[in-house]
C-alpha cells in the first residue's frame, strides 16, 4: 500500500489555517493585555511572561511564512520609504504594555527627521522580535537606537541582561556568513533577521545582521544595518 | 528628537466607520478600539453584500475591511466593485485588514489599491497610529485627487510639484501620481528624467518598472524588455513589472514568452479576473488548448462574484472545447453563457458557436439548422462586430450556405475595406472551404465599390461641393455603419463645411458620433484626438 495517497496537500490548507490563527492571536492578545491591566501590580508582573509567550508564537508563525514565501519567489518585497520616527514609534507602543508589567524601561534613540526605505512588515518583524527577545533576558533596562551611520540606517536592540551566551554569539556569527544556522527558535529567528537583512540592498551594498555583548548597558546587544 | 504621542480623540470622534469582518472576535475588537480612539458613529457587516448594501446608504470616513472573508468577493473586490460603482468617494480611506501581504494587495493596479493595509494581529497602537496617518494622508492629497478624476493634467502636476517641495511625506504616492499623469500626457520626456532622478539616489522598483512603460509607450520594445525582465530579476514578485513584460512580449511577436510570463503572474495574483483571462486569450492564440481551457475555467469561476465577470471567457471556453474534441462542455457552457448574459449580440455569437461546434463534432443536422437560422436573423445585419461576421462567415462556409457567407463576407469587407489583416482571414477562410480565389474576388470587387464612392466624395470636397461629398458620405454611412474611412472622411467634410459656414448643430451631432464610433472600434486611431480638438474649437 502506497502511504503517500493518504497524505493531503498541507498548502491546501495553509492560507486558511494562517487567516485563522492570526485572528484568533489577535483576539488572545487583545484579551491578555485588557485583563492584565486589571490586576494588581504583583500579579501583573507574574502574567506579563504570557504576553511574550503569545508574541512568540506570531514571531514564529511571520517568520515561517515570510521564510517560505521568500523561498518560493512569493514575497512580495515592498521597498517603501518609511519615516523613522514613525516606525520606532510604532514597535514601541506595541512592546509598552509587556515592558511596563515587567518594570522594563525603554529608552529610545532615534533620528526623527530621518526616512529610510526598507519593507516595513519585515523590518517590524526583525525589531519586534528583538525586542520581545531582549524582555525576556534584560534585568530592567532596554535601549532602542534607530540613526544612519556611514549610509546605513542602523537599527540596535540593547539590554542590560547578561548578554547572549557563546553558542548563540556563534550562531549569529554563522548565520550572517551563511555557513549553517543553529537548531530550535533560536536558529529560526536569527536565520530570519539575517534574511531579511540581505534582502535589503543598495547597489552594490547588502544588508546584514549581528549580535554582540556590550553596547551601552554592557549586555546583549543585536544590531540590524539596512544600506 | 523623539516625540511622544498626541491626543487624537477629536479626530476620530467626528468621523463614520464600516468594519467589514466575518469574524466575530474580530469586528468587536476592532469596534471596541475605534471607541477608545473617540469613534461613535461605527457599522458592522459580516460579508461582502452587507458591506455593498452599507455603502449604497452611506458614505464613510474610513472602512476597515477583512481581506479573506470566506465564500464571495475578497476584501479588495469590494473596493473595487464600491469605486466602479461609485460608492465610494475620494474622502473614504480604505483600509484592508489582512492575514498575509501578498502580491495583489501590494502590488496590484493603483486605482484599486486599498488607502493602507494591516498586517495581522492588529492591536490598538498599530490600528491608532495607521489610521491617523492615512487621516492625515486623505487631507493632504484630497485636492490632488480631485484635479486626477476631473483629468485636470496640468493642475495635477502643479499641486503635486507643491506637496512635493514642501514636504517629504507622501513623496512616493505624489511621484507616482505625477509620473503616470505625465505619461498620460504623452510628456514621456518629463516622465523619464523623474524617474532617472529617483534612480540615480536609489534602485526603486516602481520607478525602474516606469522607465520600462515610457520605453514601452515609445515603441522601444527591446529597451522595455530589458528594463522590466531587470525589475523581475531582482524583485520576483513585482506583479506590475509581470503585466507589462507580457504586453512587450506580445507586442514583439513572442507569445511563448508572453505566456509564461502571464502563467507566473496568475500564480502571483490568484484570484485576479482579468490576468486570468489574458492567460487564456494568449495560450488559445498560441493553440495550447490545454492551459487555455484551464485558465477560462478559472476566469468564469473567479469572475462569479467580479465587476469583471465578462461573456468572453464563456464563448472563448466555449470555442476551445470544440477545438479539444469535447462539445458537450462547449453547449454547456454556451447555455450558461446565455443565460447569465442578457444580451441580443452575446446571444448572436453563442449561436454562431454553437453551430461552429456541431459542425466541428460531425453533427451536420444541427449545423445546418442553425447556420439556416442565423441567416434569417443576421443575414442582412450590417452593424456586428467583425470578429462575429468573421466566425458566422466561416460557419455558413462549412455548412454550405454559400449565398448567406457571400452576403456576410462583402458586408464584413465594405465595412473594414482597409483593414488588411482581416481581409486576409476572409480570404483564407474560402481557400480553408476549398473555393480559391473565389474570396479575393469578393473581396476586390466589394471594396472596389466602397473605394469609388470614397473616392468620388473627397473629389467632390475638393471642387468645394461640401453639401454633395456630405450628402453621399451619409449614404454610404448607412450602408456601412462600422466603416471607419467613410466616418473619418465624414466628419473631415463635416469639419470643413462648418469652419466655412459656421457650427451646426446637426452636424456637430453626427460628427461626435462618428468620432465615438471609431474610437470605439480602433482605439489607436490618431485622428480621433485631432479632431476632437477641432470639434472643440467649433464648438463654443
Amino acid at each position: 500500500m502506497d502511504n503517500k495517497e493518504n497524505t493531503p496537500d498541507i498548502s491546501a490548507f495553509l492560507a486558511s489555517a494562517i487567516h485563522d490563527m492570526k485572528n484568533s492571536i489577535s483576539v488572545l492578545m487583545r484579551f491578555l493585555d485588557d485583563n492584565i491591566t486589571k490586576l494588581e501590580p504583583e500579579a501583573q508582573h507574574e502574567a506579563a511572561p504570557m504576553l511574550y509567550e503569545v508574541q512568540r508564537v506570531n514571531d514564529n508563525l511571520l517568520q515561517m511564512l515570510a521564510i517560505y514565501k521568500v523561498g518560493n519567489q512569493f514575497y512580495p518585497f515592498d521597498l517603501t520609504e518609511n519615516s523613522i520616527g514613525e516606525f520606532v514609534r510604532e514597535v514601541a507602543e506595541q512592546n509598552k504594555s509587556l515592558l511596563s508589567y515587567l518594570n522594563i524601561k525603554l529608552d529610545i534613540d532615534c533620528d526623527e527627521d530621518l526616512y529610510w526605505y526598507f519593507d516595513h512588515e519585515l523590518v517590524v518583524g526583525v525589531i519586534a522580535h528583538a525586542l520581545n527577545n531582549a524582555s525576556h533576558y534584560t534585568k530592567d533596562k532596554l535601549r532602542l537606537v534607530a540613526k544612519e551611520e556611514g549610509g546605513e540606517l542602523v537599527i540596535r536592540v540593547e539590554d542590560n541582561g547578561r548578554g547572549y551566551p557563546g553558542q548563540v554569539l556563534d550562531a549569529g556569527d554563522a548565520v550572517n556568513k551563511g555557513v549553517d544556522f543553529a537548531s530550535g527558535s533560536t536558529g529560526l529567528g536569527l536565520y530570519f533577521s539575517s534574511m531579511v537583512a540581505k534582502l535589503h540592498q543598495n547597489r552594490d551594498k547588502i544588508g546584514s545582521m549581528q549580535l554582540e555583548n556590550g553596547g551601552t548597558y554592557g549586555g546583549g546587544c543585536f544590531i540590524l544595518r539596512l544600506p | 528628537m523623539y516625540k511622544e504621542v498626541k491626543d487624537t480623540t477629536a479626530l476620530f470622534a467626528g468621523k463614520s466607520y464600516l468594519i467589514v469582518d466575518d469574524f466575530q472576535g474580530m469586528r468587536s475588537m476592532m469596534r471596541e478600539m475605534l471607541r477608545i480612539f473617540g469613534g461613535k458613529n461605527i457599522d458592522t457587516a459580516t460579508n461582502a453584500n452587507e458591506a455593498i448594501a452599507f455603502l449604497e446608504k452611506n458614505r464613510y470616513d474610513v472602512v476597515l475591511c477583512d481581506y479573506n472573508l470566506g465564500a464571495g468577493k475578497n476584501g479588495l473586490q469590494i473596493l473595487e466593485e464600491g469605486k466602479h460603482r461609485d460608492l465610494i468617494g475620494l474622502a473614504t480611506a480604505w483600509i484592508i485588514i489582512t492575514a498575509e501581504k501578498t502580491s495583489d494587495l501590494v502590488f496590484g493596479a493603483a486605482e484599486h489599491m486599498p488607502d493602507d493595509y494591516i498586517i495581522k494581529p492588529v492591536n490598538e497602537a498599530t490600528m491608532k497610529g495607521r489610521l491617523e496617518k492615512v487621516l492625515a494622508k486623505k487631507e493632504v492629497l484630497g485636492n490632488v485627487e480631485k484635479a486626477v478624476r476631473a483629468k485636470n493634467h496640468a493642475l495635477t502636476i502643479a499641486l503635486c510639484d507643491k506637496l512635493l517641495s514642501t514636504t517629504q511625506t507622501n513623496a512616493a504616492e505624489l511621484l507616482r501620481i505625477k509620473t503616470s499623469t505625465l505619461m498620460t500626457m504623452e510628456q514621456y520626456d518629463l516622465a523619464k528624467q523623474v524617474f532617472n532622478q529617483i534612480l540615480a539616489k536609489r534602485d526603486i522598483p516602481w520607478a525602474r518598472t516606469g522607465l520600462g512603460k515610457v520605453a514601452f509607450l515609445r515603441g522601444e520594445m527591446e529597451q522595455a524588455q530589458q528594463l522590466f525582465r531587470e525589475v523581475i530579476r531582482s524583485n520576483p514578485a513585482y506583479l506590475e513589472a509581470h503585466d507589462w513584460l507580457a504586453r512587450t512580449y506580445e507586442s514583439q511577436g513572442n507569445l511563448d514568452e508572453a505566456q509564461n510570463v502571464l502563467a507566473r503572474s496568475v500564480e502571483l495574483s490568484p484570484t485576479s479576473v482579468v490576468r486570468q483571462r489574458n492567460l487564456g486569450e494568449m495560450a488559445q492564440k498560441r493553440g495550447d488548448l490545454d492551459a487555455a481551457a484551464t485558465a477560462f475555467r478559472k476566469t468564469i469561476k473567479l469572475g462569479e462574484h467580479s465587476i469583471h465577470k465578462a461573456p468572453s471567457a464563456y464563448l472563448n471556453l466555449a470555442k476551445v472545447c470544440a477545438d479539444k474534441g469535447i462539445p458537450s462542455e462547449a453547449l454547456q457552457v454556451l447555455k450558461n453563457a446565455g443565460q447569465e448574459f442578457d444580451n441580443p449580440e452575446v446571444q448572436l455569437h453563442a449561436k454562431v458557436i454553437e453551430g461552429t461546434v456541431y459542425s466541428k463534432s460531425g453533427d451536420h443536422n444541427n449545423a445546418l439548422k442553425l447556420s439556416r437560422e442565423l441567416a434569417a436573423i443576421a443575414g442582412s445585419d450590417n452593424n456586428l462586430p467583425a470578429g462575429i461576421m468573421l466566425e458566422a462567415t466561416q460557419l455558413f462556409l462549412a455548412t454550405g450556405n454559400k449565398e448567406a457567407a457571400d452576403n456576410m463576407a462583402q458586408a464584413l469587407v465594405k465595412n473594414n475595406h482597409e483593414n488588411a489583416e482581416l481581409l486576409g482571414q476572409i480570404g483564407e477562410l474560402y481557400d480553408q472551404a476549398g473555393m480559391h480565389g473565389k474570396g479575393e474576388d469578393l473581396i476586390t470587387t466589394s471594396r472596389q465599390e466602397v473605394v469609388e464612392s470614397n473616392n468620388r466624395a473627397v473629389m467632390l470636397a475638393k471642387e468645394g461641393k461640401l453639401d454633395e461629398s456630405i450628402q453621399l458620405l451619409r449614404e454610404a454611412r448607412v450602408l456601412l455603419p462600422n466603416n471607419k474611412r467613410i466616418m473619418i472622411n465624414l466628419t473631415n467634410v463635416a469639419v470643413l463645411s462648418m469652419r466655412q459656414n459656421g457650427a451646426n448643430a446637426e452636424l456637430m451631432q453626427m460628427s461626435r458620433e462618428c468620432l465615438a464610433n471609431v474610437a470605439a472600434l480602433d482605439p489607436q486611431e490618431k485622428w480621433c484626438s485631432q479632431v476632437q480638438a477641432a470639434l472643440d474649437a467649433l464648438d463654443v
